[in-house]
């Protein structure tokens, strides 16, 4: 049982142990690591707070949002915006984040724009998102409750739904931002084949080679959450990517002691093995496992051996007239 | 059983969140639930326009609170049916294991209203095209007969296989009614070909997006070709053959020879652990780091939406 969080242990009974490899065993580490970043987040939240002179490195990609807008406007065509096959989730919430700063600019010059979306939820919320953005650059005139639209929820039907408004419509900037799974080659290859300027970011990682294959600037990885900081400014926002930076740092820090340490370890040797039970035997000398390491332990720890708990129970219910019909 | 009004039926023991089938407290509850909605719903329309942001961030701290205690809530060990808790934490743990199928349950219902409010976008949108006879509205005559027939035949056949004719056997084509013939024509005879046809153009795709990737214009993309190619020949067990054995000849068969690195395989395999793999897990924690402080942020309602500036 660990000292720190005793109702958060997973109980690992050893007999016997090696000085100290109890507390290894710790699968309150996860726990631990998901706090530290939320701690990380929020106290950098509160130091941002009325520092307006945070850095934030140039991402091309977001850069070259108004210069899409710009050609859009100059050629008089849509500007399509697609915030992926996903659920209402972070992930599409971020994406509507930075189409409702594509639609700012987009309704500053009267620019058409579209938004299709392959779920109900994502598109109820676009709707009251981009209807807000007009509203609140005082051109509520200019909002056309059509130009947000529910596609299709079956992937491919998204896909066919979305190239045909791209082939249509003729639409001179497209931006795809959001969870992206097979359709998203046949978006940015038909926008691709129109000539459209195309600023697009997935996070799944099977789907990132095909937009930078096919599309003019991707946003990769981190920077698609980093996005809304970096066009907005707010402080909550970019102290949020403060404190996710150092998050990141804390992970480099891990996996080079980590790296480090396992190094060392898998080069010792043992005379015990840890048998089911949690207790340890004796075995010929041998190099330690990768499983038996510190790291190992920490990060990946066993399964707690099932133990059972004796509880009392309750009476029996009355059976309900309908019951089990 | 109501085919429009389906009540789950539970194994006891029953929880705060379950009561049996047809149980006059089963109706008490669905009836409180019902006034509490309504209540809500209209308290939400009377209040002023300043509470609305505070009533919606309450709701989602609230929801995103049961969220995190079914996460961090320690679980409890080896309980079986009908099992009481021990103490103040199990009863929480207890109630938060019940209640969390029935909070997915309350998604998917939402999930099937806002489902209403897509389909009445795709009616709007189509049925203006028609009466404005703009271009292309033959297109959508199709689509909205499309969508119209699929509910019929959907519905009929459901309704056919799970209630009126629950006991006849439909693995045995000769039982198709009329209804269940059509929605097999229409959903697999049709809907999952033109699937299966709009996935096939994603290969003639990849082809024309991998032909402008990997022409030599500059520095990056001369490294990208080479790697790409050395992958794509150690995947060719022809190639991968030659490479070995134009090794194995060079180093007389000796495996621990230096040399032994470079056959095709090897080199392939060199660049996926060395490379690939440690640049996918570094994107991978970005967006892991990202989607939390995304999530945190949505949870407090410290986000404006639409980018506000």
């Amino acid at each position: 049982m660990n000292l720190f969080i005793p109702w958060l242990a997973q109980a690992t009974p050893v007999k016997d142990p090696i000085v100290g490899t109890q507390y290894y065993h710790l699968g309150w580490v996860m726990y631990l690591v998901t706090l530290l970043v939320v701690g990380f987040v929020i106290f950098n939240i509160s130091r941002a707070k009325g520092n307006t002179n945070l850095f934030i490195r140039r991402i091309a990609g977001l850069n070259a949002i108004d210069e899409a807008i710009g050609r859009a406007t100059e050629m008089g065509k849509p500007v399509l915006m697609v915030p992926g096959l996903g659920a209402l989730n972070a992930i599409s919430v971020q994406a509507l984040n930075i189409f409702g700063y594509v639609s700012r600019t987009a309704a500053r010059f009267a620019n058409p724009i579209r938004l299709c979306c392959g779920d109900a939820a994502v598109y109820t919320v676009a709707q009251e998102v981009i209807r807000d953005v007009y509203q609140s650059e005082g051109f509520g005139d200019r909002f056309d409750p059509d130009s947000v639209r529910f596609v299709s929820d079956r992937q491919f039907a998204f896909a066919a739904g979305v190239s045909g408004i791209i082939l249509r419509e003729q639409t001179a900037a497209t931006f795809f931002m959001g969870e992206f799974f097979a359709e998203s080659l046949i978006f940015a290859e038909t926008a691709n084949s129109i000539g459209a300027i195309q600023v697009a970011s997935s996070t799944e990682i099977t789907q990132t080679p095909f937009f930078i294959a096919a599309c003019d600037y991707v946003l990769i990885g981190e920077e698609f959450y980093a996005a809304s900081a970096y066009l907005t400014r707010q402080p909550v926002l970019v102290g949020s990517l403060i404190g996710q930076d150092w998050a990141k740092m804390a992970i480099m820090a891990s996996v080079l002691v980590g790296s480090i340490a396992n190094t060392v370890q898998l080069n010792q040797t043992t005379t015990q093995e840890r048998v089911g039970d949690g207790t340890y035997k004796e075995v010929p000398a041998r190099k330690l496992k990768p499983s038996e390491t510190v790291v190992g332990m920490i990060f990946a720890p066993d399964d707690p051996p099932a133990f059972e708990t004796k509880r009392e129970k309750e009476a029996a219910p009355e059976s309900a007239p309908g019951a089990g019909n | 059983m109501n085919p429009f009004l389906a009540q789950a039926t539970y194994d006891p023991p029953l929880t705060f969140w379950g009561r049996a089938s047809g149980s006059g407290e089963l109706w008490m509850m669905l009836g409180v639930a019902l006034l509490v909605g309504f209540g809500l719903m209209f308290a939400m329309l009377q209040a002023p326009a300043r509470m609305r942001r505070p009533i919606v961030a309450t709701f989602t701290f609230l929801a995103g609170l049961f969220f995190v205690l079914a996460w961090l809530w320690p679980k409890a060990q080896g309980r079986e049916g009908g099992d009481l808790p021990r103490d103040g934490i199990e009863a929480v743990g207890f109630w938060v294991e019940d209640a969390t199928g029935r909070i997915g349950t309350m998604a998917t219902v939402l999930s099937a209203f806002l489902l209403g409010l897509g389909a009445y976008s795709l009616l709007r949108i189509h049925l203006g095209r028609i009466v404005k006879k703009q271009t292309d509205w033959a297109f959508s005559v199709v689509l909205l007969v499309s969508m119209l027939a699929m509910m019929v035949v959907g519905y009929g056949s459901w309704y056919q296989q799970e209630f009126s004719m629950k006991d006849t056997d439909f693995g045995n084509r000769a039982n198709w009614t009329a209804i269940i013939t059509a929605k097999d024509f229409l959903f697999d005879g049709i809907l999952q070909k033109m699937d299966g046809a709009m996935f096939s153009i994603i290969a003639f795709y990849i082809m024309s997006a991998a032909y402008r990737a990997f022409r030599v214009r500059s520095v990056e993309a001369t490294i990208l070709l080479s790697t790409a190619l050395i992958i794509m020949l150690s995947l060719l067990a022809v190639v991968d053959m030659a490479s070995a054995n134009f090794i194995a000849n060079f180093t007389g068969g000796d495996k621990n020879h230096f040399m032994s690195n470079f056959t095709i395989s090897e080199i392939a395999g060199f660049i996926r652990t060395a490379f690939q793999s440690p640049s996918i897990r570094a994107i991978d924690f970005g967006i892991g780091v990202g989607a939390l402080a995304m999530g945190l942020r949505l949870w407090l309602s410290l986000d404006k939406a639409g980018g506000s500036s």
